[in-house]
């Protein structure tokens, strides 16, 4: 180990030292004040009304389908896009692999095969309103980090039952502890062991405050909202 | 990297001039003070707008300050629940009393990796201990990839703004930058084309270096998972694609549990950048099989945190989660910029953060560079009150030049003593201003106004003129009004 145990030890005593005289009253955490806004008030049309809303101010493009017309409705993308060659988590059910494309499916793609694909299709764990916000927990069909983000075009499959209004109301959603032996069930269910919160395309402001679209990440962000509810 | 002449870095409080010095020269820097007046105008502008729409902006700060103060009195506890859950996660934890000490277990960790180069995110804790330099002499090269601090790389500048470290450049600095660095000659000066050319630069690094560097914005003691917030994607790739992966942590970056980030997520891009989210968050949890780097440490750094923590008023500095927020909004900063606080963390939280992480041995002219409006108070996201503690950090300094020898011959000292023994009797004080009103005539000019004071009093004239004082104080008009009228005015009264 090349930590020597006693800075470890020296720092918690000073912690310690530091804190053990605080007046009582300290707060709990079940005391601590949550009056902030943990639900939307909004009916389902206005709030996915405004998620798309959201979304398009971030520069990322949305088309809508019902749950029916996926596959055709991805076909229809992927043509738009003018990009031949894609990668699909494992996950991905079978019929969104429009015919006519080049389809890397990954199981253990190399990061270089996955720098030659041209976009991605995922799915995606949640939709947050308030922010415009897709998550993504990675799951087998939400794909592993890398696959949403080394190609320049992502398409995400995001179902309008997933959308929530308000950031507390995907936390709401993860209400497991986290597993510290992670399995494809656990990741469905619980806290994500890993998570990505995308908010539109890369970005960038440093030169003079002016937003770039797409430095690093994805430059094109696209997502169908599956109209599943009604 | 940079570093003036002597070798230090112009950043490193140990060396700075004290910041009325350091601030001049950035006072007489036309461009300097344009780029920044207009970089910081753009961000309160979004800021403002995108608070607006928070109807319940005041009870999130609420929460998040209640949040913040709770995790630094169960300090202790939170870091070892965190320790104990990124370790069975695949993560290992290593702990630095210090700076030397956190550089000593990245650089034998860079080692162990057989690293000679490494990738970097931004992290302005790296910044504080003086990573970048570090690891130059042990034969390791940093490539760093947020957008900003490439320009500064690059450049060999340094940063002056918590998240927007280089918004003291403009866009033809910048092209300068980069045409010379990267041998673009017709490289044009539109944002759009800068950017494009440092995607271009870092690709192949991103593709090719497989160990990285990163900070954290948060550590989630419930799950051991750290979080990273950023806009540009060259953090996701850091986080991904590297085999081996090391995060420096302050001690304090710690939240209890996973879904405190509703809270502080919902406050950090609004108050940092005017954005309702940042483009990317990431989150992981020690290692995950197939997916990112197989290798994952965390160094958690105290380096003074922990001394702060003990000082009751003084604690709130360590709630702060690096929005930047305060320096946007600070009149001392937006004249300045960042550099001449002689720190990495400038503005108001560095006047209060930089001073106390140094022990109060260095960065003691900090403190006194605010005029107490409180513009950094009110737009805090963790409601720290900097006023409050910059007061608390002035009363330390002054105890402190107290109690040394040297003031005593000391002009402002021995003004101060006598300003006390004056204010306190109203014949000496009548005295005195008998004795003002006649040492003054002289500096006095026909309209009233004096504009040029010797020895203390040009510290005053020499940036703005001073009142004369009026032939007639206040007592004795009040007195020259005669009883007659005192009686009648004390009748109305009743």
């Amino acid at each position: 180990m090349s930590t020597p145990a006693p800075s470890r030890q020296s720092i918690l005593d000073r912690i310690c030292a530091a804190t053990q005289n605080l007046p009582q009253g300290a707060s709990t955490y079940a005391e601590l004040p949550r009056s902030y806004i943990r639900h939307g008030k909004l009916g389902a049309q206005a709030r996915l009304e405004l998620m798309i809303e959201r979304l398009r101010e971030y520069g990322a493009e949305v088309a809508e389908c019902a749950p029916e017309e996926v596959p055709s409705a991805i076909a229809a993308q992927l043509a738009l896009s003018g990009r031949r060659i894609f990668v699909a988590p494992a996950g991905l059910p079978a019929d969104w692999l429009a015919a006519g494309f080049d389809w890397k499916i990954d199981r253990g793609l190399e990061n270089a095969e996955i720098e030659q694909a041209e976009g991605v299709v995922t799915t995606a764990f949640c939709g947050v309103a308030d922010s415009g916000t897709i998550v993504l927990h990675h799951s087998p069909s939400e794909g592993r980090r890398v696959l949403t983000l080394l190609p320049d075009w992502h398409l995400c499959i995001l179902y309008a039952s997933q959308v929530v209004e308000t950031l507390p109301e995907y936390f709401d959603r993860c209400p497991l502890p986290p597993p510290l032996h992670p399995s494809d069930e656990d990741l469905t269910l619980g806290t994500p062991v890993v998570a990505t919160y995308i908010s539109g395309p890369s970005a960038t402001a440093d030169i003079e405050m002016t937003r770039i679209k797409g430095v690093h990440g994805p430059r094109f962000l696209n997502v169908i909202l599956v109209r599943n509810e009604d | 990297m940079s570093g003036s002449s002597t070798g230090h870095s112009v950043l490193d409080p140990r060396f700075a001039p004290p910041f009325p010095a350091a601030a001049l020269p950035m006072l007489r820097n036309a461009q300097l003070r344009k780029n920044v007046a207009h970089a910081t105008d753009v961000i309160q502008a979004k800021r403002a707008r995108l608070v607006a729409e928070k109807s319940d902006w005041q009870e999130l700060r609420s929460a998040a300050a209640a949040i913040r103060s709770h995790v630094l009195e169960n300090l202790g506890s939170y870091l070892e629940e965190f320790e104990a859950h990124c370790t069975a996660a695949g993560g290992t934890v290593h702990w630095a009393s210090d700076a030397a000490e956190s550089r000593a277990i990245i650089i034998d960790l860079l080692r162990r990796e057989q690293a000679g180069e490494v990738i970097k995110i931004k992290t302005m804790t790296s910044a504080e201990i003086q990573l970048n330099p570090a690891l130059e002499a042990a034969g390791i090269h940093a490539y760093e990839t947020d957008l900003a601090e490439i320009i500064l790389q690059l450049g060999e500048g340094e940063p002056s703004h918590i998240v927007v470290p280089a918004l003291h450049l403009n866009r033809s600095q910048v092209r300068e930058i980069f045409a010379r660095r990267m041998g673009l000659k017709d490289l044009p000066d539109d944002p759009q084309a800068l950017t494009a050319a440092a995607r271009t630069y870092l690709r192949q690094k991103f593709l090719t270096i497989p160990t990285a560097i990163s900070g954290a914005n948060f550590l989630i003691a419930e799950t051991g998972s750290v979080a990273v917030v950023e806009s540009e994607g060259n953090g996701r790739m850091c986080l991904t694609l590297p085999r081996a992966l090391i995060t420096l942590a302050g001690i304090e970056k710690v939240l209890p549990r996973f879904a405190d980030l509703e809270v502080m997520l919902q406050l950090l891009a609004r108050s940092a950048t005017g954005e309702r989210m940042n483009p990317y968050t990431s989150l992981w949890t020690g290692v995950t099989p197939g997916d990112g780097p197989q290798r994952f440490h965390v160094v958690l750094l105290d380096n003074g945190r922990s001394s702060i923590l003990a000082r009751t008023t003084e604690r709130q500095t360590l709630r702060c989660i690096r929005c930047a927020a305060c320096l946007n909004t600070c009149p001392v900063y937006r004249q300045t910029g960042g550099h001449a606080y002689g720190s990495v963390y400038p503005g108001p939280i560095g006047a209060i953060l930089t001073p106390q992480l140094m022990g109060m041995q260095y960065a003691q002219s900090l403190p006194f560079a605010s005029s107490l409006c409180g513009a950094c108070y009110e737009v805090c996201p963790v409601k720290i009150n900097i006023p409050e503690v910059l007061l608390e950090l002035r009363s330390q300094v002054v105890n402190q030049e107290r109690g040394q020898a040297a003031r005593f011959g000391d002009l402002m000292f021995i003004a101060m003593k006598a300003a006390n023994a004056i204010f306190a009797g109203a014949r000496r004080f009548r005295a005195a201003q008998w004795l003002g009103r006649i040492a003054l005539r002289p500096f006095t000019r026909k309209d009233g106004w004096i504009h040029s004071l010797p020895s203390l009093g040009a510290k005053w004239t020499q940036t703005r003129d001073l009142r004369g004082l009026p032939s007639q104080s206040f007592r004795q008009w009040w007195a020259a009004r005669g009883l007659t009228s005192s009686l009648s005015s004390s009748k109305e009264g009743r």
